[in-house]
């Protein structure tokens, strides 16, 4: 069953009363790949996951696995299987007998020696006599892994199951559970509202904000080229600025920002006429003091004056405030050593043209709530 | 639990005895004891003396010519003899009621305290209502109740009417004075001592491993085997102790809808010998054994159901 299919949704709506959780959801996750679905709390994408694995009814749409549908078929025959955030773990039994589970529903052959195996991948061979409240978090969390890739499932569906490990487990979680992935070929829907989490493991990550998938891509894409402001935001850090298209021709645009002709490439742009939000990612910008001029090809905003430093160790991090236009940040890798603008300095900031990105300047209203939620 | 406590020596130990914890200091006062204090004297007062006074009692023998309910303290063994050889009837029939009267409770309570704990679960209002409906019955006395059920059970009432009309009852059977309404009686008085604690373990099941029972290819019913039932099973078992206990002992609900003959209990046999016979050898001797098997029956049950953590 290995990799047999891939997941499809088809205009799948949730409401609950009055409140629409998805709406309207058209998702392809392709066979063998590590999708990540990230949004923050309240975006509907654990309720995408548990629709996926029968556990609620969409109120519209299909639901098709392995390309059959599944829309109305009982959890327990779904070729799915689920890595609950709380583990989900039965107390009563073993985490051999935990792991075994749903082999013995099935009525799988040789179901000691999967078990066995499935506990080796995840490390805890030693571990199968034992009861799950016996282990540690991050142990339980891989009994939880092992019940589910042991059924080899269509499907593996990880709701969110790193949040409750400390920041250092986690990583090395994420890095087990890629390796996993790539090793026993299966497809993972994994959800999460860690940007970095998505990042680092997935292929395709969609990026979800109230009910509708905001974008689609991999993870470098989103990153290069968001088209929305939440994205821009969700994703890493933007610095947004309003400005109107002044200017198109030979693939590049001219967009007017507080009196600074800016340009952007046209491939890069959202919206090509009338109000835009001019974006750069913070580790694209450099400061100019005094004295430095900007290179050719280069967008250049200001004078402004800096804020803010804060050292973070790799790098050092700088608010600038540009009059008009308002605060960019600026992260400066720590080449040289630490922070080498004070505090107060007048500055200028410039970019490469390529880097620089358009977005439909009316998206401005919405997309940058709920980021506090979601921190 | 001493696995557990080693797991969490290990971390501690692992760190090189840098920080060595100090071992909870023990409480050099002794409040402890006076805490206590009333708790046993209590217990002593209203216990321990009387069960002595029973054991001795047990033993006494009658005076030579003495009159009606005299005795005086011996080392008479043979009562136990005497008082097993005479009632052994009441004494199995006993157990057999309440055995029944538990299998009913469990029965009838566990789907109850399943719709309250996990069907009207995130209903608090209902969960309520439902509950109060439960321990309703306490409001008003036990002996009342059971009396009402005789009138519930009459020969003119409707259920034995009804009954007839179905013909589930021969013209001209009835209801009171037989077994089946002792063990009605029974079952009904016990059945909130059943559907409390199994509505306990019931509400304390974590509804995300029903569904990881559903996620892992087990059908509802598979479900509920393999995950609910054993994980509501300390609640079970102490359902089944506290309706089995009081319904071994009980000589209510078998004097007000048995008769005398086929339906009688040992709290009825003990209570004549008491308070009518006079004959308290008989009586003590027929308590002491009621005890003793109530201890070793629930002892059994208890190791056997895996859940000494219960006593």
């Amino acid at each position: 069953m290995a990799g047999a299919g891939a997941l499809e949704l088809t205009g799948v709506t949730k409401r609950f009363g009055p409140f629409t959780a998805v709406d309207a959801l058209d998702l392809v996750v392709p066979s063998g790949s590590f999708f990540a679905l990230l949004g923050p709390s309240g975006c509907g994408k654990t309720t995408t996951l548990r629709m996926v694995a029968g556990l609620e009814h969409p109120t519209a749409g299909t639901i098709a696995i392995g390309g059959s549908d599944v829309t109305g078929t009982r959890p327990h025959r779904r070729p799915v299987n689920t890595v609950f955030q709380s583990y989900a773990l039965f107390p009563h039994l073993s985490v051999a007998e935990n792991v075994g589970f749903g082999l013995r529903r099935t009525r799988t052959p040789e179901v000691e020696r999967r078990v066995r195996e499935a506990l080796e991948l995840v490390e805890l061979g030693h571990a199968g006599d034992q009861r799950p409240a016996q282990l540690s978090g991050g142990q339980q969390q891989r009994v939880a892994l092992a019940r589910a890739v042991v059924n080899r499932p269509a499907v593996l569906l990880l709701d969110e199951p790193l949040g409750a490990l400390d920041l250092k487990l986690r990583r090395q979680m994420q890095i087990e559970l890629r390796h996993i992935q790539t090793e026993v070929g299966l497809t993972f829907v994994h959800v999460t509202h860690d940007q970095e989490e998505a990042m680092t493991m997935a292929d395709t990550v969609a990026v979800m904000n109230r009910g509708r998938i905001e974008q689609m891509g991999p993870p470098a894409e989103l990153y290069e080229h968001p088209r929305t402001v939440f994205v821009a935001n969700f994703l890493g850090q933007s610095n947004l600025a309003p400005g109107v298209v002044v200017e198109e021709g030979g693939g590049t645009l001219g967009v007017d920002v507080a009196g600074h002709r800016v340009l952007v490439p046209a491939a890069r742009a959202v919206a090509a006429r009338g109000t835009v939000l001019v974006g750069v990612r913070p580790e694209k910008v450099r400061i100019l003091v005094a004295g430095q001029e900007p290179g050719p090809g280069e967008n250049v905003l200001g004078p402004g004056r800096v804020t803010d430093v804060s050292f973070a160790g790799v790098s050092t991090q700088y608010q600038v405030e540009l009059p008009g236009i308002g605060t960019f940040g600026v992260f400066a890798q720590n080449l040289l050593g630490g922070a080498t603008v004070p505090l107060g300095a007048p500055v200028r900031l410039a970019w490469a043209a390529a880097h620089t990105f358009a977005l439909d300047g009316r998206d401005a209203a919405e997309g940058t709530t709920d980021l506090d939620e979601a921190s | 639990m001493s696995l557990l406590a080693g797991l969490g020596a290990g971390p501690a130990g692992a760190a090189g005895g840098a920080a060595v914890v100090p071992a909870p200091r023990r409480p050099t006062s002794r409040a402890w004891l006076w805490l206590l204090l009333p708790g046993l004297v209590y217990l002593l007062l209203l216990f321990v003396v009387p069960v002595v006074a029973l054991l001795a009692t047990s033993l006494y023998a009658p005076v030579p010519g003495g009159e009606l309910g005299q005795y005086a303290p011996a080392l008479r063994v043979a009562n136990y003899a005497d008082a097993l050889a005479a009632f052994w009837p009441q004494l199995t029939r006993s157990f057999g009621f309440a055995l029944l009267a538990t299998l009913a409770a469990l029965l009838i309570g566990y789907p109850m305290a399943y719709v309250i704990a996990v069907r009207a679960r995130g209903r608090p209002l209902l969960q309520g209502l439902l509950l109060v409906l439960v321990v309703a019955p306490f409001f008003t006395s036990f002996i009342l109740r059971t009396i009402a059920w005789r009138q519930i059970l009459a020969d003119d009432a409707f259920v034995v009417q009804a009954l007839q009309l179905l013909h589930l009852l021969p013209e001209g059977g009835r209801l009171t004075a037989t077994p089946v309404a002792v063990v009605s009686g029974l079952t009904y008085n016990f059945l909130p001592f059943m559907v409390l604690p199994i509505y306990a373990s019931l509400e304390r099941l974590d509804p995300r491993l029903v569904e990881a029972g559903a996620d892992l290819y087990a059908s509802p019913a598979t479900t509920f085997r393999t995950v609910t039932l054993p994980l509501s099973l300390p609640g079970v078992v102490a359902g089944t102790l506290l309706v089995f206990i009081p319904a071994s002992g009980d000589y209510v609900n078998s004097s007000l809808l048995g008769n005398s003959t086929n339906t009688s209990m040992v709290g009825q046999v003990i209570d004549a010998r008491f308070f009518r016979v006079l004959d308290y050898p008989t009586a003590a001797s027929l308590s002491v054994v009621l005890m003793l098997v109530i201890l070793v029956l629930v002892g059994a049950y208890v190791r056997r159901a895996g859940t000494e953590d219960l006593l």
